[in-house]
């Protein structure tokens, strides 16, 4: 499963523990094998026969966010998290996929395709809660602070084409689970600033979930299906651009889709096509001027960047310029915006500790800052950090909401 | 041997948490930065001296080996359980107890990470000079251990010139108190600077007290290209003649030049055969004649393009990229060997050359980098560590920029440490009575031998 070219990686890794520091998961465990060196000269270990795959290993594996944090600061150019994802499909394919991991990604795969966030915001809050762990909180997020799941699914509620006289643009719009059973507003201040700017909005109703966090579990034989789906459905449409608001979502359709494809021996000509076509919401809207058309908001902002538009798409300063554009909100930069939110998917309920202690930091820059609004485009970091604030009145929230509200005055 | 009965005894004083013995962190603790490595039978996290002590009078009674480490960055294998026994792994012992402004010295942990240190004490206007490439990875205990340098050596001096004063716990179990907290302080022999350099031998560092500058108002970095090697070397010594002393002079060959290129695209002309990266700091004043000054240098010597960086953060975009250079240039090739021979800095040009000759004559992929104005070579020798016939003309050319550096009045190593990477050659530098002496301060503080077995003293000839 590990191709050729990942195997080389290991021997390029010259040990010089650079990645060390600025790994969130090492600096709350300051131990060797929570680092990415470790891991690295683990794997390497393995390959070169020294160490069997054990369920230490797989433990040690997975106690990683994937923030690629490591990746961007390798100065040997490590691909550290892609050897990391490839290695984590190897060992599930010999320990197979934890219970509840399983349990959870069948339901988001399944024929009755209940996606990830229906599964959080449904399931947790009944019968299914023993299977979770206790004191009322799902790893670190209390369960009062889960969000309430949309009445109905966002894509039921809308048109598939939006049309709008002589348009500007026309872009597919992939929505992701998140907005789709759960943050229902995000979906449609996209669409309005979308249609408010002149721009046509394509929003496929048979559009999957993008398989990212399945994936990422190890599980690729169980996201595979999903994934060629969205390839097949996105090319059927004649659009310039797919917009993306979820970080994750973007990252897998612009990013991951082409590695993933080409791991698992699959053609990867349609995947490369759409990667090439998909931006993220923020960078979309700053090919726009949308300055003169937003209205005053009082109050301050901060953004938190999420490690899956910051580090795998390369997204920094659209999202903030899209901020800075509205009237009196003050946007104040937090230290650290760029340290991942110790959310990291599934990590947080595996690692309830570790996770605890890294949003804790996070938690407290934001408080720093006496924002009212924390801004960040990925549902994942706005599930971790609201869950974990201390304060009321500090909203979490989309930029593309901030944006709609904005416009709307 | 590491008994279970033994493993136990360490267990009452640290907890089974702070033990580790899986087989995946025993080899996750068997290497450093440098390519060999060594399997330890259990790693032990410290957070508190009287445990360092505990741990070390149950290693005397038992005669357990004990290899101090902190964040394993070295390059010479110094922290690694060369003859097996325990790890005492300071990265859990890692607070700043305190800084002290009005006498300007701080009181740290060895866990403490070098450039962490460094932002606390900026942030009330002071200043940690000590500055190695890996200053974001080392701990402070590592680079007393080594006596790190850096790139602020030709100002600045190393991790040496700032020490006042340390805790240790000697083999035996004893703690000792070495200098003070006072500027001036002639009682005794000075057991700190013995003590710091000592590659892990003499005693375990768990708390270090180190003197402080106030922080320099400003700074500048200039980046001045050359169409020759020969240009960069005289601008060199046309500046450590002039008197003025920037805070860093680092020389940049060709290949690093490509190397940082790839890694952090900083717009460095690839046709150019070396770069020199200056920084000038202190009063906003005398920065500015001295950047003035030093560019006119440059340009004096030959220099195509002298670049002066116009904000702080221009500049620290070029020391990052700079310290990622010995990853970078590994992109090249899956190994990467660092010699650190040190040639006194009027042979630098010299020297810099020579390795390039020596490079050729064996066939050897060498990039060079060099803390130019301490005359500090960085010679980063290129290779692949499976393919045995071309690591033996790699062992070849190390010979010989060991013979260039002798033959000239240099030493063994500038501050990477000699630790098994040049032990063999420990002769060629240190007389036998010197050799003599040293073992003989070694059997005093560890008369077991039980602290960092297998070190540079015992692999010498």
């Amino acid at each position: 499963m590990i191709s050729k070219n990942l195997r080389e990686e290991v021997h390029n890794c010259i040990k010089c523990g650079i990645c060390l520091t600025p790994c969130p998961v090492y600096k709350q465990r300051l131990v060797e094998v929570a680092s990415p060196r470790g891991k690295v000269q683990l794997i390497r270990n393995i390959m070169e026969g020294n160490l069997e795959l054990s369920e230490n290993f797989v433990r040690i594996l997975f106690t990683c966010l994937l923030c690629e944090t490591c990746t961007v600061n390798c100065p040997s150019g490590l691909k550290v998290d892609q050897l990391m994802k490839a290695m984590r499909v190897k060992v599930i394919e010999k320990f197979g996929l934890p219970g509840k991991k399983k349990f959870l990604f069948e339901l988001l795969t399944g024929k009755r395709l209940l996606p990830f966030y229906l599964f959080w915001g449904r399931v947790l809050r009944n019968n299914l809660l023993p299977l979770f762990p206790v004191k009322g909180k799902v790893g670190t997020i209390p369960l009062k602070k889960f969000p309430r799941l949309n009445r109905q699914p966002f894509l039921k509620k809308i048109p598939e084409v939006i049309s709008v006289p002589e348009p500007k643009g026309r872009v597919l719009y992939f929505t992701g689970c998140a907005t789709n059973y759960l943050d229902g507003e995000i979906g449609r201040a996209t669409i309005e600033i979308l249609v408010r700017l002149g721009v046509e909005v394509i929003v496929p109703k048979d559009q999957m979930c993008c398989g990212l966090p399945i994936f990422l579990a190890g599980a690729p034989k169980m996201a595979l299906p999903n994934i060629l789906k969205n390839v097949a459905l996105f090319n059927r449409w004649d659009v310039d651009v797919v917009v993306v608001e979820c970080a994750t979502c973007g990252a897998a359709l612009k990013k991951e889709y082409p590695h993933f494809l080409k791991e698992m021996g699959e053609k990867t000509e349609e995947a490369m096509a759409l990667s090439q076509k998909v931006l993220d919401i923020s960078q979309y809207l700053m090919k726009f001027d949308l300055g003169k058309m937003l209205k005053p908001i009082k109050g301050k902002v901060t953004y938190h960047d999420p490690c899956h538009l910051l580090r795998s798409q390369g997204v920094k300063d659209e999202p903030r310029a899209l901020l800075r554009q509205i009237p009196e909100l003050d946007f104040v930069e937090m230290a650290e915006a760029d340290v991942c939110c110790g959310g990291g998917g599934t990590f947080q309920w595996e690692h309830p500790r570790i996770s605890e202690n890294i949003t804790a930091q996070k938690i407290e820059s934001i408080e720093k800052t006496k924002a009212n609004f924390v801004a960040t485009g990925c549902p994942g970091c706005r599930l971790q950090i609201f869950g974990n604030l201390k304060k009321d009145g500090v909203e979490v929230i989309h930029p593309v909401q901030l944006i709609f509200r904005s416009l709307s005055g | 041997m590491l008994t279970e009965k033994i493993l136990h005894e360490f267990e009452t004083i640290l907890g089974k948490e702070r033990i580790l013995t899986s087989k995946e962190d025993l080899l996750s603790y068997a290497y450093d930065a440098y390519v060999e490595e060594y399997l330890p039978e259990a790693v032990l996290f410290p957070k508190t001296s009287a445990e360092v002590s505990q741990i070390m009078q149950v290693a005397s009674t038992h005669r357990i080996f004990v290899t101090p480490r902190g964040a394993g960055s070295g390059l010479a294998a110094c922290s690694l359980a060369k003859q097996g026994g325990v790890i005492l792994c300071f990265t859990m012992m890692n607070r700043i107890l305190e800084i002290n402004k009005p006498n300007r010295y701080a009181i740290v942990e060895p866990g403490v990470v070098v450039s962490e240190f460094q932002k606390e004490v900026e942030k009330i206007g002071l200043f940690y000079p000590p500055d190695p490439g890996s200053a974001t990875v080392a701990t402070m205990g590592g680079t007393v251990l080594m006596n790190a340098g850096g790139m602020r050596g030709i100002k600045y001096g190393v991790t040496r010139d700032y020490l006042m004063g340390l805790q240790g716990v000697l083999p035996s179990g004893e703690v000792i108190q070495t200098g003070s907290l006072t500027a001036k302080d002639v009682t005794g022999y000075d057991l700190t600077r013995l003590i710091c350099g000592s590659e892990g031998t003499l005693a375990v560092v768990t708390r270090i007290t180190v003197r402080l500058l106030p922080k320099p108002k400003a700074r500048r970095t200039l980046q001045a290209i050359y169409n020759t090697i020969d240009q960069a070397g005289n601008t060199v010594a046309r500046i450590v003649e002039e008197g003025i002393i920037p805070a860093t002079l680092e020389l940049m060959d060709k290949m690093i030049i490509k190397a940082l290129e790839d890694y952090a695209h900083l717009g460095l002309p690839l046709d150019a055969e070396a770069v020199l990266l200056i920084e000038v700091d202190g009063d906003p004043e005398s920065v500015e004649k001295q950047a003035g000054i030093i560019a006119e240098f440059c340009r004096g010597q030959g220099a195509r393009d002298v670049r002066v960086s116009q904000s702080e953060k221009e500049s620290e975009q070029l020391w990052m990229a700079r310290r990622g250079a010995f990853g970078a240039v590994a992109r090249m090739r899956p190994t990467c060997v660092i010699e650190d021979a040190t040639v006194p800095v009027s042979f630098l040009t010299r020297a810099i050359k020579e390795v390039i000759t020596i490079a050729q004559r064996n066939q050897v992929q060498i990039a060079v980098l060099a803390h130019a104005g301490d005359g500090n070579l960085h010679p980063l020798v290129l290779c692949d560590l499976r393919d045995k016939e071309e690591m033996k003309r790699v062992e070849k050319a190390m010979d010989e920029i060991v013979d260039f550096a002798m033959s000239v009045g240099g030493v063994l190593s500038g501050e990477h440490g000699i630790g098994i990477a040049k032990a063999k050659y420990l002769p060629r530098q240190l007389s036998p009575q010197t050799l003599n002496l040293m073992r003989t301060l070694k059997n005093t503080f560890d008369p077991l031998g039980i602290l960092n077995p297998g070190s540079f003293l015992e692999c010498a000839p």
